[in-house]
């Protein structure tokens, strides 16, 4: 018996012929991103969780609505918890105005993109506050990468490293910057 | 169909590198909670039934859940399109019922529709056909898929070799499984095909057992073709691609096709292993087959033209 399996495209093979521990896999892997996603938006874990599990449940229960033709398993999980999120939240706001009336709650929100109205300003500070305080050789790949919009490959490159070494180091700093900002929470 | 698209292959809220990073960094702490898979997975069974991984009636099974995905996206339109046959979408999941009735019926599973008077395939079809006239698609959804979980949990408890006759076809269970397996291939991608639906092909672990199914029945389309199949002669049948092989088939049906070993044949045959599961579904043309001929060609045509012969509604 071949091993199912288990690349984004036969992960998809496998749920749509009713494998469930394909489904098991598929959250595995993608569910830091959607989680990510859901948190930003709603600000509330514990709803966060329900959409998280409410997209993997859409995932099952219709899988030919995705189409790997027509781009990856992550940006389709992404966008639908994205929506749900931005419901959720649509929906909240309805609900205060509805209870409290219409001049005691904040405006709708206006359909901007997410990085305008999830990601506050204050908010964006600390990150570049964390990153600046980072050491060099961790500092450095994630500039490149993420401000700079190069390439696991380019990044290499630009700093004469294997990208493999890039890769771990981006991985580490990542991790890191987990740690301090958490910490400044407490 | 019902579809939610993102736009190409953009995450959403990820064209600033700021709220890319934020989101790769809060994705470092995200481990999901104690019980969150099995939470999940308890949430998802209650949406559409999982199906066995293993076992013979794996194959079956598996198409069976994919065409329910298919039908749990069809919208109010898709159900009246007209996809094979002239049957609406609705009618062709009638037919599935009423062919995998016959089969609940040989093996004691309940069997789904009005009471079973006919038991051949196009008056069972036109009898259930009849029957959901007066009921919705969901309903007619519900009780095709609810008697093939029946048929699935019922084989599973029986002899795979036990011989059975719906529709006067005798066959082993296991082998008129795989029927039901490649017939619910067949129109799943009949409909997919209509309703513009990407349809996945079937782990390579089904498709094997339902190619080497087609590769034991060759000798009996040439046979029921009326084409001599020269008793002592044989085909190497080289199917290519997941869930492929190579077969050594003699065109007697008296003696069972078996994985190549090497024995002589007249012919060699080498074709795409989904592409020949769906010649002897009638969803191929002979005359223009791709396939690579190595040997006799006439008898390579006789092969490829009688394959179908099997195949209906």
């Amino acid at each position: 018996m071949e091993t199912p399996g288990t690349d984004d495209r036969s992960l998809h093979q496998r749920v749509v012929g009713g494998d469930e521990s394909a489904l098991g896999e598929v959250h595995t892997r993608h569910y830091p991103l959607v989680l990510s996603l859901a948190l930003r938006v709603t600000r509330d874990r514990v709803v966060a969780e329900d959409i998280v599990q409410e997209v993997f449940v859409t995932f099952w229960e219709r899988p030919l609505a995705f189409d790997p033709d027509r781009g990856t398993l992550r940006s389709w999980l992404a966008t639908i918890a994205h929506r749900r999120a931005v419901d959720h939240v649509r929906s909240e706001q309805r609900h205060r105005v509805s209870v409290l009336g219409p001049r005691l709650t904040d405006p709708e929100p206006s359909p901007s993109p997410l990085e305008d109205w999830v990601l506050a300003a204050d908010e964006a500070a600390r990150v570049r506050r964390a990153v600046a305080r980072l050491p060099g050789g961790l500092r450095e790949p994630i500039e490149l990468a993420y401000y700079r919009g190069r390439t696991y490959r380019q990044t290499a490159e630009d700093l004469g490293l294997p990208e493999g070494t890039v890769k771990s180091r981006i991985r580490m700093g990542l991790r890191r910057l987990a740690d301090e900002l958490a910490e400044e929470e407490v | 169909m019902e579809r939610h698209y993102g736009h190409g292959d953009e995450i959403p809220g990820t064209t600033d590198p700021l709220t890319r990073l934020s989101l790769d960094v809060l994705a470092e702490t995200a481990a999901p909670p104690p019980g969150a898979v099995d939470r999940l997975l308890s949430a998802a069974r209650s949406a559409r039934r999982p199906v066995a991984a293993a076992g013979f009636t794996a194959p079956f099974a598996g198409r069976v859940a994919a065409m329910d995905a298919l039908l749990a996206s069809a919208t109010r339109a898709d159900w009246s399109q007209k996809i094979v046959e002239g049957w609406t979408l609705q009618e062709l999941v009638a037919h599935l019922a009423a062919t995998d009735s016959l089969v609940a019926c040989a093996i004691d599973a309940p069997v789904a529709g009005p009471p079973l008077t006919a038991n051949d395939v196009l008056g069972r079809t036109a009898d259930m056909i009849a029957y959901t006239g007066g009921r919705t698609p969901q309903e007619t959804r519900a009780e095709w898929r609810a008697q093939a979980e029946a048929i699935r949990a019922r084989a599973a408890e029986m002899d795979p070799g036990t011989p059975i006759t719906p529709g006067g076809m005798s066959f082993a269970l296991s082998d008129h499984l795989l029927a039901r397996m490649l017939e619910t291939w067949l129109h799943t991608v009949d409909a997919a095909a209509v309703l513009g639906v990407s349809l996945p092909l079937p782990v390579a672990a089904h498709i094997h057992p339902t190619a080497d199914f087609c590769a034991r029945l060759i000798p009996w389309t040439m046979l029921l073709s009326g084409v001599d199949g020269g008793g002592a002669r044989a085909v190497r049948l080289t199917l290519t691609g997941p869930g492929g092989g190579v077969w050594h088939v003699p065109l007697d049906v008296q003696v069972v096709a078996r994985p190549d070993d090497g024995a002589p044949a007249e012919v060699e045959i080498a074709c795409d292993v989904v592409d020949f599961c769906f010649l002897l579904g009638g969803r191929r043309a002979p005359d223009e087959f791709p396939a690579t001929i190595t040997g006799d060609a006439g008898l390579a045509r006789d092969v490829l033209h009688c394959a179908p012969v099997l195949s209906g509604p």
